[in-house]
């Protein structure tokens, strides 16, 4: 399933907390606070948790699912991601 | 995914749960949870952080040389198995029970040679009649091997030729429908004469990595094999089952020659022979995971062909564990299998059975 996370949290230190929880759980970071990537509905409720418990009141994260239809629609304009390799369709990563 | 780092000189270190990969200022941050293997095919430096995280998310990490060839292995110092496995593993070696596996080992592989010539028989209605003679000569190499009985210490130097006479067979056959700047004489390792052998060799370097995992987490003694004879540090076990899945390389990699994919950059001379370049091991190493990823049906159920392996060597462990060599129920197989898969520490969800 993907899943888009988005957040605004106003705080410097919770702020990198949250895009660390979602490299850890192998989310892309596609913009400054905007992550992508394929989670499987375990894996995303409890990102959504860790979050929870990070982030203050005045502050949000959103977590969106998003199908894979709605994917293949999205429009890149600009410096697009790595549509692949977000998706998890990637077999095989160079370095 | 699996993670290839063929870049001299990488710098690999573990932050959070994540693996960074750096050289000079390229760098690439890869969650562990994402990654099923790392393959190093190239002089890199990795730190006792990164093992561990890799170890803890069971993931091995694999040292390739030049030729493909794993030289080392970075895996959890468990058995993978009960040693019961082990234990029936060397008692069968002297029974006929050893042969039957054997006979069925080697049977699979010259069946996969056969189809693969047939469905390469298809598209090429010049080459139809050589094809079919080439064919025939297998399928009577077969006919032979099924008949032997005994033990396999006494039909050692029979299975061994049939298979060697078949092998010859196959790649004549296999030379014949390569473009004509890439046929090939015969096979040749260390180094690989032609480009074909190089990419070959290279691709059962990967396959043999594969077997050998399997193995191990299927509680299967990698040392102890049947048709292969024991000897110092020799994998004869791995020897004797990659046999069955050889095939698994064949294919992908005579494609790449037939659908013009291979080009001169990924071949560099050696004295008396060639190895790959560093983008020839990239484009092979590239098409045979792709290949390895597609879904095939397997007894019953669709899985992925990487995942066959894996089953395959359950299956056996299981029999032995059985002690019955009779072909049993392969619902009641399944049912073992699947258990042990959930268990085990197969590669991410990739049996389709982790993901909810």
């Amino acid at each position: 399933m993907l899943v888009w996370v988005i957040y605004d949290i106003s705080d410097n230190r919770t702020r990198s907390r949250v895009a660390k929880i979602c490299k850890n759980y192998g989310l892309y970071r596609v913009q400054k606070s905007a992550f992508l990537g394929d989670l499987n509905r375990n894996e995303s409720d409890s990102l959504a948790v860790e979050c929870e418990s990070v982030i203050e009141d005045s502050d949000s994260v959103y977590v969106f699912p998003m199908c894979e239809d709605c994917f293949d629609k999205i429009k890149l304009i600009g410096t697009g991601f790595d549509r692949e390799l977000v998706s998890g369709m990637t077999v095989t990563k160079f370095f | 995914m699996q993670l290839v780092v063929n870049s001299y000189g990488s710098y690999i270190r573990k932050n959070g749960e994540c693996f960074v990969v750096k050289r000079d200022d390229r760098s690439l941050e890869i969650a562990a949870r994402k990654i099923s293997s790392i393959l190093i095919a190239t002089a890199a430096y990795i730190t006792t952080d990164a093992i561990k995280l890799a170890i803890d998310n069971n993931i091995d990490i694999i040292f390739l040389d030049s030729r493909g060839d794993p030289y080392a292995r970075i895996w959890h110092p468990k058995l993978g198995s009960t040693t019961l496995i082990r234990r029936r593993q060397l008692e069968i070696c002297g029974r006929p029970e050893a042969l039957d596996l054997v006979r069925e080992w080697c049977a699979r592989k010259l069946e996969n040679q056969m189809e693969f010539l047939k469905r390469l028989k298809k598209a090429r209605d010049e080459r139809r009649e050589d094809l079919t003679g080439y064919v025939e000569e297998i399928s009577s190499s077969l006919e032979e091997m099924r008949r032997l009985r005994g033990t396999v210490e006494a039909r050692r130097q029979e299975i061994l030729g049939l298979e060697g006479r078949a092998s010859r067979a196959y790649f004549e056959a296999i030379s014949l429908i390569m473009p004509e700047k890439y046929k090939f004489a015969g096979r040749s390792r260390d180094p690989a004469r032609d480009e074909f052998n190089a990419m070959l060799n290279y691709g059962y370097g990967m396959l043999y990595s594969i077997v050998e995992k399997s193995c191990i987490i299927a509680g299967l003694d990698p040392y102890a094999g049947f048709l292969h004879t024991d000897s110092y540090n020799k994998r004869s076990l791995v020897f004797d089952i990659i046999e069955m899945f050889r095939i698994y390389i064949d294919e992908p990699v005579v494609h790449m020659f037939t659908r013009r994919m291979v080009r001169d950059e990924f071949f560099e001379p050696v004295e008396q022979g060639v190895v790959l370049s560093r983008e020839g091991r990239a484009a092979l190493i590239d098409v045979i995971n792709r290949s390895l990823d597609e879904t095939v049906e397997y007894r019953g159920r669709k899985v992925k062909i990487r995942n066959t392996i894996q089953m395959e060597c359950h299956r056996i462990a299981n029999r032995l564990i059985k002690g019955a060599v009779e072909e049993s129920t392969d619902a009641e197989d399944l049912e073992v299998i699947e258990s042990e898969l959930d268990g085990c520490s197969l590669e991410g969800n990739d049996a389709g059975l982790g993901d909810i």
